[in-house]
């Protein structure tokens, strides 16, 4: 397809900013409805949101989508990476350090419950890994995640983290939009909605799923939901390009080339019948930009100039094949932060029937197996993939999110190799631009089970994070059916304490 | 029976008695509104006195939140109605006499998390809550407030709640709709444009009415027709879209975005919905047959008593979690339940009401005046509905009904040739199915030759109904087998019986090394039963429910004979599944030829007839209550099955109405021609999708949230029109006559070119002064697309056409062919899962399904260039045009690039387009020529 060179004069013209501004109100493409309802004076004069604040819309240029657009206030994150873990790590396995459990180890537990999501509970089970003090500050991490271990200096951990629903895809869905419900617009939707981005030759949000497939939530973690399709996730990872990216290979490159200056000049033509309409100049423009994503997306995804040095930290090779490929995900994850794409989701997991054996951090049976397959693939390459960032200074303008679901229970499951799912407590990361060093914040009582201290909705979490994009989650807001709705629902938030 | 009074005062006080009644219903006593408090002469001595103990309380520690200036949560105490009407939560703060069910003493004793009043430190002492408690038991007497005070509902005096009043129409056009059209635009000091191009007519009218370019042919005649007599020839043309079936084929994905229906469940397995098809099928046949709308709705809320019981599907059509990947835990599945009503009721909120009821679902509306009461009313409404599978009950002369007759007829005459042969078994896919001489006995043996069986039910009928299971334990049979073949004592003998399909089923293991120890099965009848048939199945439900899974169970138990007692008590062989399938069907030609033909039979009739659908089952409704906060965790007061009391939604129904009174009653209200959303919300509808924008562009929020109507005199005579028409064009609730009516504007006919003055003052071109131009829908690119092409093939309805793989339960649907020559058939019929991006058209804003989408977003991205450019599906439709064209043209390339014009864009293509087409097309072929075109903004962009 085209190159920037090739550009047509009303191509050019039309994706010059100033140019377009002259003709910007004739666009009667409804991507920001909401913007042009309320130009046109045909919403509900006093438009709320449910918390009775006024919404900020952002100022969407329909035909130019991407442009990039001010945050609500200032603030050092600019870019944000999240780092999803489906099936619900353990975070009494891995951060979340409960020495009751050792102390009553194999008994019965007190006062918990009977039953619980899979039925009914066995005894307590103490951590399947030792736990050592790590870094500067001493911080107990168990012996499954060493590497991540060694930067615990630089994380805001929640440990009182909760959420409302104990099953997977609901729980995904809560993490990753907000809602348990389906087809509410991704947390990545809505901050590339808000933001736009800073590069307009890469896809403003980038979903890396993982090798062995998508999440058992599956593309409703990095939808559009209700917001236009120009929001969405683009899924591609390490190893294969976003879908119809490439020039079919029956066509060569000058029939290529002579076909999109063929359909430049048609439409040329007839843009010249429709004098200063938007709608067709932005759809002309859409296809300069494809053209550039064309290179710029290989570009990317070409780790053929990364050291050896860096290959070996990520753990590109020497662990397993899993974790080859998740190691070189990290590394499209950091090439992507560095060209300024605003949302980079790296999926470290699939949905069950992903691959062969484990598939994701859902340990019923057999956790010391399970978790220790999945740590195997995650931990290095994670850890690398921060050091790097953060020994490049990506991290001072990089928000970093590391997440799961939910938790797992302190006791093991009937069956006594597992451990059931825990919605009562678990632990999520923050780290980067904007978020406090080394901080821990809130508790989970003495045996993990319920968050006690500080309890952390998953509200509380998307609100915190929002705000340290620089939005304000209360007043980002996009009318759908009836309500200006919110990643946040009428909750939430913001956790101050995390905010540096 | 229903009245919509709409003056609120009287509206309220009825609603005010309904509450009134609830107290005295409730057994709580009547405190005559404490006119004359409930005198307990022991408590006498205690009388609270309200001036000095009680609003002393209300004004130091509450007021200044809830008060006059300020009403957090909705909530005041400044007054007796409103503690009695209580705030958001929807929760009475005060019920006199009845301090346990007064939420206000809930509140100040800080029993629910969250919600302590006033807080922390603040919290009233022991004394003051003791006092309020008492004052309450009292009957909450407030001096001079004891008069029924009214209060408003937020919202009711709203423009789209009052009853449509026809406006008259405004002197001017000929034309009602232009009559108004004109009148805003003159007021704007607005020049209309004048007529499009018929070019740009006949296509804007084709693809709006039929989702479809025009062929070259018809545009030609319909250009000749026009220079001769341009009215008369555009009227032919709207008659014959509206005629074409593929009206419906357009318009029936409208409804379908809106309640957001798709073939699976969404959620982790996002499991195939079998046969919900059925129910699209219905919404096409409606719209072609041009249903009265009050009809359509009518079906859709009661279809199963009205012989459209596929109709229902339209309750279902939003996702739901199966109950496999709920959970253990009560409370989950108690969530789920309240979760799949809530789906239910955005569904009916959305499309029919044009209401955003899901609101009240926690607490009363926040701005439309809609009470969590009414919400969970109308979940009592559709308390019977529940997710899954069932036949649906069709009427003597519907289509499929007939159909499925037919291929019955047929199957009995091949029945009838095998009969004379001995016995013989059908498979039925969810069950096998052994066919016997009739014989009459006391009791029948299964002896399985299988290790292992697992079955779900075993069935036996005889001649005399042949619809009465006799093994049925109800009925007193009784069944017995192995015990020690048995693992789990979940999956004992009786799961045989029990009349329940599913995965509770009876699995026995007998032993492998020895043939003597195999699973069989005894059922004894209570008197000697007379018996020809009987039925096996392994899982039925998941046979009905679900489809297209690598996994799924098959018919788990092989081979077996089948045994009757004689009078004797000797066991005696009447069928061998083995002997007759293996053996006879092989050696008896007639057999085994009529066996092929029955089996043919019988995919036919799953395909064609009747069939077990996932269009909801029934269940027993099951009693309806207030969820406190929207939690199931907390019923609160029970209520009845109601639509909202602002509109007068009573139905004097009670909680032994059956499920399809309940839904005949709303569906009655829904239609009533006094309700006053109903119409407008539907001719709007209509409107948006010819215009691109609704006079109301929020279509299915009418609310006070909603978006204010651009023309509502426009809208209200049209809504008046729809229902009881005056003018001799339309039919009463007639869309396809209303859409006449809009097409025939000169609003709609006007040339969609700008103006640059016109812009500056309605930019969006909402007023008309041109018809406004978009970008059309995935559908209508990818069907013109096939239909330039020459390959799109006209079949209509049944299954839809395949793009994904057979799955794993757990694993996600992969798109694995969205481009060859089985998916040539218009997109409406393309099998659609939920979330699944269709790795072509999801980025032209093809919606998820997830969500309720009442208005598609129209986004320009690079990904839909790049689809647009690259995929397969465009490649190999390129190459197709350029085939036909070439053909057409006999192989001069020069005419093959005008038809290429003609086939896509519908007209010549001028001297410098010829030329820049004719150098490509020699270089590198006339599919690039193609491939340009198809990507072009002229053939994307509605004119």
């Amino acid at each position: 397809m085209s190159n920037p060179e090739r550009l047509s004069p009303l191509g050019r013209r039309f994706l010059d900013r100033r140019g377009f501004l002259g003709i910007a109100g004739m666009s009667t493409a409804s991507l920001g409805l909401a913007s042009l309802l309320q130009q046109d004076g045909l919403l509900a004069a006093d438009s709320r949101t449910t918390s009775g604040k006024t919404p900020i819309r952002p100022d969407v240029d329909p035909d130019h989508p991407y442009a990039p657009r001010q945050a609500h206030h200032d603030m050092p994150a600019k870019q944000v990476l999240v780092i999803y873990c489906p099936g619900a790590v353990s975070h009494v396995d891995t951060f979340d350090y409960k020495p009751a459990l050792t102390k009553l180890h194999n008994q019965k537990p007190p006062g918990l419950p009977a039953v619980t999501f899979e039925g009914p509970s066995g005894n307590i089970a103490k951590p399947f890994w030792d736990f050592k003090p790590r870094g500067q500050s001493g911080k107990m991490v168990s012996d499954l995640l060493p590497h991540l271990g060694e930067l615990v200096d630089d994380f805001s951990f929640i440990h009182s983290m909760t959420t409302d629903t104990s099953a997977h895809p609901q729980g995904e869905n809560f993490m990753n939009t907000g809602f348990t419900m389906e087809g509410f617009p991704s947390f990545g939707a809505w901050v590339t909605y808000a933001l736009g981005s800073e590069n307009q030759e890469l896809p403003a949000f980038v979903a890396i799923n993982d090798p062995r497939g998508l999440a058992r939530s599956g593309k409703n973690n990095f939808g559009n939901g209700f917001l236009p399709a120009a929001f969405q996730g683009t899924d591609f990872n390490a190893m294969n390009p976003p879908s119809n990216l490439r020039r079919p290979g029956a066509i060569s490159l000058q029939a290529e080339r002579d076909t999109v200056s063929l359909l430049q000049r048609l439409n040329e033509r007839h843009l010249s019948r429709f004098p200063g309409d938007a709608d067709l100049a932005g759809r002309i423009a859409s296809y300069e930009m494809a053209g550039k994503m064309q290179t710029s997306v290989p570009s990317v995804m070409d780790l053929s100039n990364e050291t050896q040095q860096t290959l070996d930290a990520y753990g590109v090779e020497g662990g397993s094949e899993l974790k080859g490929k998740y190691a070189r995900n990290c590394l499209l994850a950091r090439r992507l932060i560095e060209k300024g794409v605003r949302v980079v989701q790296l999926f470290n997991g699939s949905d069950p029937a992903g691959g062969n054996g484990i598939t994701n951090w859902d340990s019923h049976k057999d956790i010391l197996k399970t978790h220790a397959m999945q740590a195997e693939i995650m931990d290095q390459p994670t850890a690398a993939l921060l050091a790097d960032m953060k020994q490049r200074g990506l991290l001072d303008q990089t928000l970093v999110v590391w997440a799961t679901e939910f938790g797992r229970m302190p006791f093991l499951q009937a069956n006594g190799t597992g451990r059931d799912h825990n919605p009562s407590a678990f632990t999520c990361f923050m780290a980067g631009a904007g978020v406090k060093q080394g901080f821990n914040y809130g508790e989970s009582d003495e045996f993990g089970f319920k968050a006690t201290v500080n309890p952390t909705t998953v509200y509380d979490f998307n609100a915190t994070i929002l705000h340290l994009m620089g939005l304000d989650h209360e007043r980002l807001t996009f009318y759908h059916n009836g309500l200006e709705r919110r990643l946040t629902n009428v909750h939430g938030h913001v956790i101050k304490d995390l905010v540096m | 029976m229903q009245r919509f009074v709409f003056d609120t005062p009287v509206r309220s006080m009825r609603w005010g008695i309904a509450w009134f009644g609830f107290w005295v219903a409730a057994g709580i006593g009547c405190p005559g509104w404490a006119q004359q408090p409930p005198s307990a002469s022991a408590e006498s001595v205690d009388r609270i006195d309200f001036e000095s103990q009680v609003l002393p309380i209300l004004q130091d520690s509450c007021q200044h939140c809830h008060g006059e200036d300020e009403q957090e949560s909705g909530f005041r105490v400044d007054g007796r109605a409103h503690l009695l009407r209580g705030g958001d939560s929807g929760a009475a703060a005060i019920v006199p006499g009845d301090p346990q069910s007064s939420y206000l003493l809930d509140l100040v004793k800080h029993v629910e998390e969250g919600m302590e009043m006033p807080p922390d430190e603040d919290k009233l002492s022991k004394q003051q809550i003791d006092v309020l408690a008492r004052w309450i038991r009292q009957g909450a007497v407030w001096p001079g407030q004891m008069e029924a005070v009214e209060l408003k509902l937020q919202g009711a005096d709203h423009w789209a709640f009052q009853k449509v009043t026809r406006p008259e129409v405004p002197p001017g056009s000929q034309h009602p709709v232009d009559a108004f059209i004109d009148q805003a635009l003159a007021k704007q000091q607005l020049t209309a444009n004048g007529s499009a191009d018929p070019r740009q007519l006949i296509r804007r009218a084709s693809i709006v009415l039929t989702g479809l370019i025009p062929t070259p042919e018809r545009v030609e005649q319909f250009v000749a027709d026009s220079r001769k007599d341009p009215a008369t020839s555009y009227e032919h043309l709207v008659d014959e879209l509206l005629q074409s079936p593929h009206f419906g084929e357009r318009w029936a994905q409208h409804w379908l975005d809106v309640i957001r229906w798709s073939e699976s469940n969404g959620s982790e397995s996002n499991l195939y919905r079998k046969n919900a098809w059925v129910y699209r099928d219905y919404v096409i046949r409606s719209l072609n047959e041009d249903k009265p709308y009050n009809q359509f709705v009518r079906e859709q809320l009661a279809g199963d008593v009205m012989g459209s019981g596929e109709a229902l599907g339209f309750l279902v059509a939003g996702p739901h979690v199966p109950a496999a990947t709920v959970g253990q835990e009560a409370s989950a599945i108690r969530q789920a339940r309240a979760d799949r009503m809530d789906e239910v009721m955005q569904t009916v909120g959305a499309s029919m009401i044009g209401m955003t009821v899901g609101c009240a679902r926690c607490h009363n509306h926040k701005f439309d005046p809609l009470t969590i009461t009414d919400y969970y009313a109308m979940t009592a409404v559709f308390q019977d509905i529940e997710f899954g599978s069932r036949f649906p009950e069709l009427s003597q002369d519907h289509p499929r009904r007939q159909r499925g007759q037919a291929i019955w007829t047929q199957i009995n005459q091949q029945r009838n040739r095998m009969r004379p042969h001995g016995v013989w078994e059908e498979n039925w896919g969810a069950y096998r199915e052994m066919h016997l001489r009739p014989v009459t006995t006391t009791a029948v043996r299964i002896n399985f030759q299988s290790v292992a069986v697992g079955i779900d039910e075993l069935e036996v009928f005889g001649p005399q109904d042949n619809r009465e299971n006799l093994a049925l334990a109800a009925s007193g049979t009784q069944v017995s087998g192995p015990d020690e073949m048995v693992g789990d004592p979940r999956n004992v003998i009786t799961r045989l019986n029990d009349g329940e399909y599913g995965t509770m089923a009876w699995r026995a293991r007998g032993n492998p090394k020895d043939k003597t120890k195999r699973p069989y099965a005894i059922f004894e009848f209570t008197e000697p039963k007379q018996i020809n048939r009987l039925r096996i199945s392994s899982n039925r439900e998941y046979f009905y429910d679900t489809d297209y899974l690598t996994q799924k169970p098959g018919l788990n138990f092989g081979d077996y004979d089948v045994q009757v007692r004689d009078q004797e008590g000797n066991w005696k062989t009447i069928a061998s599944s083995w002997y007759m399938n293996q053996q006879l069907n092989k050696d008896i030609a007639e057999r085994g030829e009529a066996m092929e033909q029955i089996q043919r039979l019988i995919d036919l009739l799953a395909e064609e007839g009747p069939r077990p659908s996932f269009i909801g089952r029934f269940v027993e409704p099951a009693v309806t209550r207030v969820l406190h906060r929207g939690s199931p965790e907390n019923p609160k007061a029970e209520v009845m099955p109601s639509a909202p009391a602002v509109f007068g939604g009573d139905f004097g129904l009670g909680s032994n109405a059956t499920g399809a009174q309940r839904r005949q009653a709303f569906a009655q209200w829904v239609v009533s021609p006094e309700n006053p959303l109903t119409s407008r919300v539907m001719v709007n509808r209509i409107w948006h999708h010819l215009f691109g924008a609704g006079i109301v562009t929020t279509t299915s929020d009418f609310g006070t949230a909603g978006a204010a109507p651009s023309h509502q005199a426009l809208l209200d005579y049209l809504a008046a029109e729809f229902v009881a028409p005056t003018s001799d064009q339309l039919q009463p609730w007639s869309v396809k006559s209303m859409i006449r009516l809009l097409v025939t504007s000169d609003a709609f006919k006007r040339s969609s070119q700008p103006q640059q003055s016109a812009l500056a003052i309605d930019g969006s071109s909402r007023m008309l002064w041109r018809f406004p131009p978009r970008r059309v829908e995935a559908e209508v690119v990818r069907d013109s697309i096939l239909l330039a092409s020459g390959v799109l093939n006209p079949e209509k309805g049944g299954r839809s056409y395949r793009i994904h793989n057979i799955k794993k339960t757990y694993a996600q649907w992969e798109v694995v062919d969205n481009h060859g020559a089985d998916t040539f058939r218009r997109m409406i019929y393309q099998e659609r899962m939920r979330r699944v991006d269709d790795q072509m058209f999801t980025a032209f804003d093809f919606p998820d399904c997830g969500q309720v989408r009442a208005k598609r977003p129209v986004s320009t991205t690079p990904l839909q260039a790049l689809n647009l450019m690259n995929s397969q599906f465009v490649q190999h439709q390129a190459d197709l045009l350029a085939k036909r064209a070439i053909e057409f043209a006999a192989g001069d390339t020069q005419a093959a690039i005008k038809r290429c014009f003609e086939l896509l864009l519908g007209r010549q293509p001028d001297k410098q387009e010829v030329d820049d087409c004719l150098q490509v097309a020699q270089q590198h072929g006339l599919p690039m020529v193609c491939r340009a075109l198809i990507n072009s903004n002229e053939f994307i962009f509605l004119p």
